[in-house]
């Protein structure tokens, strides 16, 4: 069973992504984002990576589509008109056949793999979320605290860049 | 004592430089000039006192004013060679150095930024003494590089004129192509010796294999050509008169243009090692020697006249070094320096009587009314032109000879017939400013002055070393001169050179004379005798003349060669980085018009994503992100998935 | 889990960056504004007090967080230098942003957080912590580019570059990704045991490699990854272009040796051919595009392509598999002095920019320097000594920077690659001088009303002074940096 469900997730996947670049209309281009997050989702689910698959629905299906699709409706966006031309296709075909060859190419080699470093009795016994938890605490730490300032800069950015501009800002010197 | 005494040749203007610069606006221009005359006449008697030290004692030191560079492999030291070589650019460069400061009182007077203009010149100073001083390569560079932003800096002096700047670019950048040959040469030496020290890469000369010496000097070569303005890269020179007369005498002329020379001597030991390079020398001399004298012939800007001259002049110097006549070459080197010094100044004095015209066809018959310069520009002329018995007739004529014994008989050839013209131009010059009709124009006329004394005196000085100048190395190759360079000149090929029969020396002499009075007669004949015939003659050979006196189109062929393609190719580049992706879209809407009714739906909507799959970020905002929507960014991205490719392939194929 | 104090002591550099960074943000709202300044004084005790912990540190080697962080004289020497940077950074904006008017504090605060990611980077030993390191520099610096909000082409800067900059972050952590798959680790020291055990023909390693060198060319901007570098450097906030093309450039070369040095290091066959080319193609297009721009900020971007280019060929030098560990030890060192070299030069240049003013705008183009010798002697004389060291003539510390590195190429053989950059050098003095004849050359055209003044302050003559006294100290006493770098590349060899 799991080739089948492999392939269905992956083929979606890739239809689903190709559709949310292609579709003209921008409500149309979340649906099909959020189709693309859903399958991939699955994908991780194959993987017996529970903890994946939820946050993947929770945050990229919930929160992050949610929020495109607000501030779609409020921008009130309309689909105007596009340029196309058959010329693109031609390079777009060729695109892909370097990327589906490049692909392959990388596929050939004899990966590792990682294995993890939690024990595997933990894991059965409390469950793959845990596992993740204590990793996560020890064996990345670091790279979880820099994530942490990481986000803090992102918010500052978000507000300076969306901040309405007072009036010390535009007074003279 | 004595090594602070080398110490504070350099540091005397460099102080000036320091003092003038930081503080120049403090004080009036009296205080600014004493300032930069004093500390070249200090550096002057210094290097009097070293020489003398250098003639009775005869040694070679070695002083280390300061360690610079250390770390890994490289150590340089900012140090000190004296030796007979040096003793001699020494003198030439403080004493020629410290007339022209003199000189230039008189002829800036009144200039607006007179203060900078000493600063400018005395930092000059520093670089020179800097580039012929230093006991490394690495000095020699930094003084070469030096001098030639102090040119760049003079030559744009007058920068209320547009062809200033342009000249002082020019100058700069052919002379940049010319350094990076000289920093090869320096790379080459320090990987073969693992040193940039002169005494030790000499010593070690004779390990070199042919070919690496080869092309070390041949590196060495290009930056010489470079720095003294011989064929092919010497264009720099004419233009760069553009700057004030003294620093064409002082830069242009007498001592930064001779480094060149001065270079290939120092590198004699690795020169005699490359008889190939040596061929070359002596080839670029000689070509270029002929080449500027005939471009000299019809030119009428008095200064521009000059300037081929120093071309000309410079090519029998390289000639010489091509030959192995490394003493003549600094011989020569020595007595350029007064002659053509005192002639720029002197046309300096012309062009300060005349209220700055340098038009010859405006000059004429001005013996009369300004005879004391009249007949300094003329001690300046018989020097130059070779007659017997001034300074340019030695010099010139030993090296002639060096190659006619030495069986050049090609390059011989060449230097007689340079000879020949150069004696004809030089006259006439003299004939058309001097003598003749008055074609001055009237406004001018009634200015018409002697210069003052300040500007006179140092002329005197040059005019009377022009004249006794050649004495130290009579008899030719047997000279004072000779024995004192000789522990530093005498090479491989040079060791040969005290073997000249006498017999044909002397003939050598008469016939170089018979060519000099010649180049006089002729130009006596065309401009003096019976003045209607030089346009007839101009007149019969219309192409001839054009050509010349455009000077055989090579700043064109350089233009259309060299600048105008590299910067259209900048533009293209410049054009794609900024615009090509607008006129992609555009065309392609354009095309679309037409061809829309072919697109399949499938076509359609896979292309229109790929357009806008970055697009929306500025759907998002505001309309002011126009530039945004031509798609650059998409674009930039493709670039960066197009450059992936490309290595990737390179990774594959190497 | 407890942290090792051990740990947290190694880093408390980033850990004092970090927290001041938080701190200023903090204090902004509640500090007067005319007291605003306070902020970017106490950002630069900071960065001083984490320059004396880093310089009593320089000598020894730790290992943080089991082998993520390593602090070693590599890692030292760019800290140091990024330090530097950053401070002449603040102390520019304190003058720049009056004169701009941007008073956010912020500004000062994302000037740390960006810091604080670029210390991260020269010091981290895994590909993770390096590509966080990477996003927490390269997010502030986004934001910083979009600082002038009334201004589009800010917001433009900022918009490409993010969206440019997320793109190529997603190629780098694809290949991180694939690294991990085939080495099962993110760390340096894993993937080079992988490396060892593949060989030099596997395709995911190859592939992965070359995705590194697309993310991290991009960072450092390198041809055909520069096509952002120009937008983006004109129409960032000038103390931000300064920046980026000082700090963010040094930092990402530092990260980028240690992943091809120590990471990669037995693929060096391969990516020395790479490098080869993408080093020939900077240096020509770099200096040959430059010549052709009128605004400085753009020419000094191209110009910045082009020293880039220069210092990869010190990184060549480095990856030549035939040479010795001697020669390959020189071309890192190399690289190392140039870099340092290039700040000074560089961030004088822009400095000298920022401050230029005409009427109420910034004098950007290259023709608003017209005549700046007579109306500004000092300004131009600053300007002129950093052109001419750009240029590389002695006896600046351009010239002993390209003397470091072209003597590594020739010492390796490389001589071709030093002809080609020598020549290029000549083509480069064109467009600086360009800059000075404008300056010395021409006069003031009074009419055009470029009334232009600089605008003075304690904090900028520091920083001018700083600029100048770098550029020419390094010039005439290389010796103490020179040592430093050799010592520092110690662990490479």
């Amino acid at each position: 069973m799991v080739p089948v469900f492999f392939s269905y997730f992956s083929l979606v996947s890739i239809l689903a992504g190709v559709l949310t670049v292609a579709l003209p209309n921008p409500v149309h281009c979340g649906l099909a984002l959020l189709t693309l997050l859903l399958h991939v989702a699955g994908l991780f689910l194959l993987l017996n990576a529970e903890f994946l698959f939820v946050i993947q629905i929770i945050v990229y299906a919930g929160a992050i589509v949610v929020l495109y699709l607000f501030v779609l409706m409020l921008l009130n966006l309309k689909t105007d008109e596009r340029v196309l031309h058959h010329r693109y296709a031609v390079i777009l075909v060729a695109a892909a056949a370097i990327c589906g060859g490049l692909l392959l190419m990388a596929l050939r080699s004899p990966f590792q793999g990682a294995k993890g470093h939690a024990p595997v009795e933990a894991v059965l016994q409390d469950g793959g979320s845990y596992a993740i938890g204590i990793t996560i605490f020890n064996e990345y730490l670091l790279q979880f605290e820099i994530v942490g300032v990481f986000l803090l800069g992102a918010i500052i950015g978000a507000i300076v860049l969306a901040k309405t501009p007072t009036a010390v800002d535009v007074e003279p010197e | 004592m004595y090594d602070l005494l080398v110490i504070l040749i350099p540091v005397f203007p460099l102080l000036a430089v320091l003092i003038n610069g930081l503080a120049g606006h403090r004080y009036s221009h009296h205080v600014a000039y004493r300032l930069a005359c004093g500390s070249v006449g200090l550096s002057f008697l210094c290097s009097v006192a070293v020489f003398a030290t250098t003639l009775r004692t005869g040694i070679t030191r070695e002083v280390v004013a300061y360690t610079w560079i250390f770390g890994g492999d490289l150590v340089v030291n900012l140090a000190f060679l004296i030796d007979p070589l040096t003793c001699v650019m020494l003198l030439v460069v403080t004493g020629v150095g410290l007339l022209i400061h003199l000189y230039s009182i008189g002829y800036m007077h009144g200039e607006e930024g007179f203060t900078r203009f000493f600063t400018y010149m005395n930092l000059f100073m520093v670089s020179m003494l800097l580039l012929v001083m230093g006991n490394n390569y690495l000095v020699l560079f930094i003084g070469w590089e030096g001098v030639g932003l102090c040119s760049y800096l003079l030559i744009g002096y007058y920068y209320d004129r547009v062809s200033a700047a342009k000249a002082a670019t020019k100058a700069f950048v052919m002379n940049r192509i010319g350094d990076a040959g000289f920093l090869l040469a320096i790379f080459l030496v320090f990987v073969n010796f693992g040193t940039l020290d002169y005494t030790e890469v000499f010593a070690r000369a004779g390990e070199l294999s042919t070919a690496t010496a080869t092309a070390i000097a041949l590196c060495l070569l290009i930056g010489a050509v470079g720095k003294s303005a011989q064929v092919p890269l010497y264009t720099w020179l004419p233009d760069a008169m553009e700057g004030p007369t003294p620093v064409s005498a002082l830069i242009h002329a007498a001592t930064m243009v001779t480094a060149g020379v001065y270079m290939i001597v120092r590198n004699h030991a690795i020169f005699d090692m490359a008889p190939v390079a040596m061929t070359t020398v002596a080839w670029v001399g000689g070509i270029t020697a002929l080449f500027a004298a005939t471009i000299g012939l019809v030119q009428n800007d008095i200064k521009r006249v000059l300037a081929y001259s120093t071309v000309s002049q410079l090519g029998y110097m390289f000639l010489a070094c091509g030959i192995g006549a490394y003493t003549a070459a600094i011989f020569h080197l020595m007595t350029h320096a007064f002659f053509k010094a005192l002639l720029f100044l002197a046309a300096g004095s012309v062009i300060h009587a005349l209220s700055g015209e340098q038009d010859i066809r405006k000059m004429g018959g001005l013996k009369a009314r300004i005879p004391m310069t009249h007949a300094l520009f003329l001690v300046g002329t018989l020097a130059i032109a070779g007659i017997f018995p001034l300074a340019g007739f030695w010099s010139k004529d030993e090296i002639m000879a060096h190659a006619f014994t030495h069986g050049h008989y090609a390059l011989y050839a060449m230097a007689v017939l340079g000879a020949l013209l150069t004696s004809f131009y030089m006259f006439r010059l003299t004939y058309l400013t001097f003598y003749g009709q008055s074609r001055v124009e009237p406004h001018v006329a009634g200015h018409i002055h002697e210069s003052p004394g300040i500007m006179i005196k140092p002329l005197l000085v040059l005019a009377v070393l022009s004249v006794i100048g050649g004495f130290p190395g009579v008899p030719p190759e047997e000279g004072w001169f000779h024995h004192f360079l000789d522990p530093v000149t005498v090479g491989v090929l040079s060791g040969a050179a005290h073997q000249g029969a006498t017999h044909p020396i002397v003939l050598l002499m008469v016939v170089a004379t018979v060519i000099a009075l010649a180049g006089w007669g002729l130009a006596h004949f065309l401009y003096s005798a019976r003045p209607e015939a030089a346009s007839q003659w101009a007149a019969r050979a219309p192409a001839a003349y054009r050509t010349l006196f455009n000077k055989y189109y090579i700043d064109e062929a350089y233009d259309a060669a060299f600048v105008e393609p590299a910067k259209r190719v900048g533009r293209i580049w410049d054009w794609f980085d900024r615009t090509v992706i607008d006129g992609l879209v555009r065309g392609v809407g354009g095309m679309t018009q037409g061809g829309s009714a072919l697109s399949t739906w499938m076509e359609k909507y896979i292309i229109y994503g790929s357009i806008n799959v970055l697009g929306y970020a500025n759907h998002l905002t505001a309309r002011s992100w126009r530039r945004l929507q031509t798609g650059m960014v998409h674009h930039y991205a493709a670039i960066i998935v197009a450059g992936l490719f490309i290595l990737l392939h390179l990774i594959l194929l190497w | 889990m407890t942290l090792p104090l051990g740990d947290l002591v190694a880093i408390i550099p980033e850990l004092i960056v970090a927290t001041v960074a938080c701190l200023v943000l903090v204090l902004d709202p509640i500090t007067p504004p005319s007291r605003t300044h306070w902020l970017a004084w106490l950002s630069v005790a900071s960065l001083v007090a984490c320059f004396g912990i880093t310089v009593s540190r320089m000598d020894a080697t730790v290992t943080a967080f089991s082998d993520l962080m390593i602090l070693d004289p590599y890692a030292g020497y760019w800290k140091l230098l990024l330090y530097v940077v950053t401070a002449l950074t603040i102390l520019l904006s304190l003058a720049y942003l009056r004169v701009e008017r941007i008073h956010l504090g912020e500004y000062y605060g994302l000037i740390l957080l960006s810091l604080a990611g670029m210390m991260i980077m020269v010091s981290a030993a895994d590909l993770l912590v390096i590509y966080l390191g990477t996003e927490l520099m390269s997010l502030s610096l986004y934001v910083l580019a979009g600082f002038k909000r009334f201004e589009v082409r800010s917001l433009e800067a900022s918009a490409k570059y993010f969206v440019l900059g997320s793109f190529s972050s997603g190629i780098l952590l694809y290949g991180i990704s694939l690294l991990f798959g085939v080495a099962g680790s993110t760390r340096l020291s894993a993937i080079a045991a992988a490396v060892g055990t593949h060989g030099l023909d596997d395709p995911a390693l190859l592939f992965a490699m070359i995705l590194l060198v697309v993310g991290f060319g991009f960072k450092i901007a390198v041809v055909p990854f520069h096509m952002w570098t120009p937008d983006v450097y004109e129409g960032s906030p000038t103390s931000v272009t300064a920046f980026m093309a000082v700090a963010s450039k040094a930092a990402s070369f530092a990260a980028f040796l240690r992943v091809f040095l120590e990471g990669l290091g037995g693929l060096r066959e391969k990516w020395y051919a790479l490098f080869l080319v993408i080093c020939v193609a900077t240096l020509i297009l770099g200096n040959v595009v430059a010549i052709v721009q009128t605004n400085i900020k753009r020419m000094l971007a191209y110009s910045s392509i082009a020293h880039a280019g220069y210092a990869l060929i010190g990184v060549v030098v480095a990856g030549q598999a035939a040479a010795d560990n001697e020669t390959r030890a020189l071309g890192l060192s190399s690289v190392m002095l140039y870099l340092a070299m290039y700040a000074f030069m560089t961030f004088g240049a822009f400095a000298v920019v920022a401050l230029l003013r005409k009427g109420g705008l910034e004098g950007e183009e290259i023709e608003d320097f017209t005549g700046l010798a007579k109306r500004q002697p000092l300004a131009a004389l600053l300007m002129l000594v950093f052109m001419v060291s750009l240029a590389g003539i002695p006896p600046t510390a351009g010239f002993i920077g390209k003397l470091y590195v072209f003597m590594a190429a020739v010492n390796a053989g490389l001589t071709w690659l030093a002809v080609v950059a020598v020549l290029l050098t000549a083509v480069s003095a064109y467009y600086y001088l360009r800059v000075v004849m404008v300056m010395y050359m021409r006069e003031p055209d009074p009419s055009a009303g470029l009334v232009s003044r600089l605008t003075t302050s304690p904090a900028l003559t520091l920083v001018l002074a700083s600029a100048f006294a770098g550029v020419i100290l390094l010039g005439l006493f290389p010796d103490p940096l020179v040592s430093i770098t050799t010592s520092a590349v110690l662990p490479f060899k």
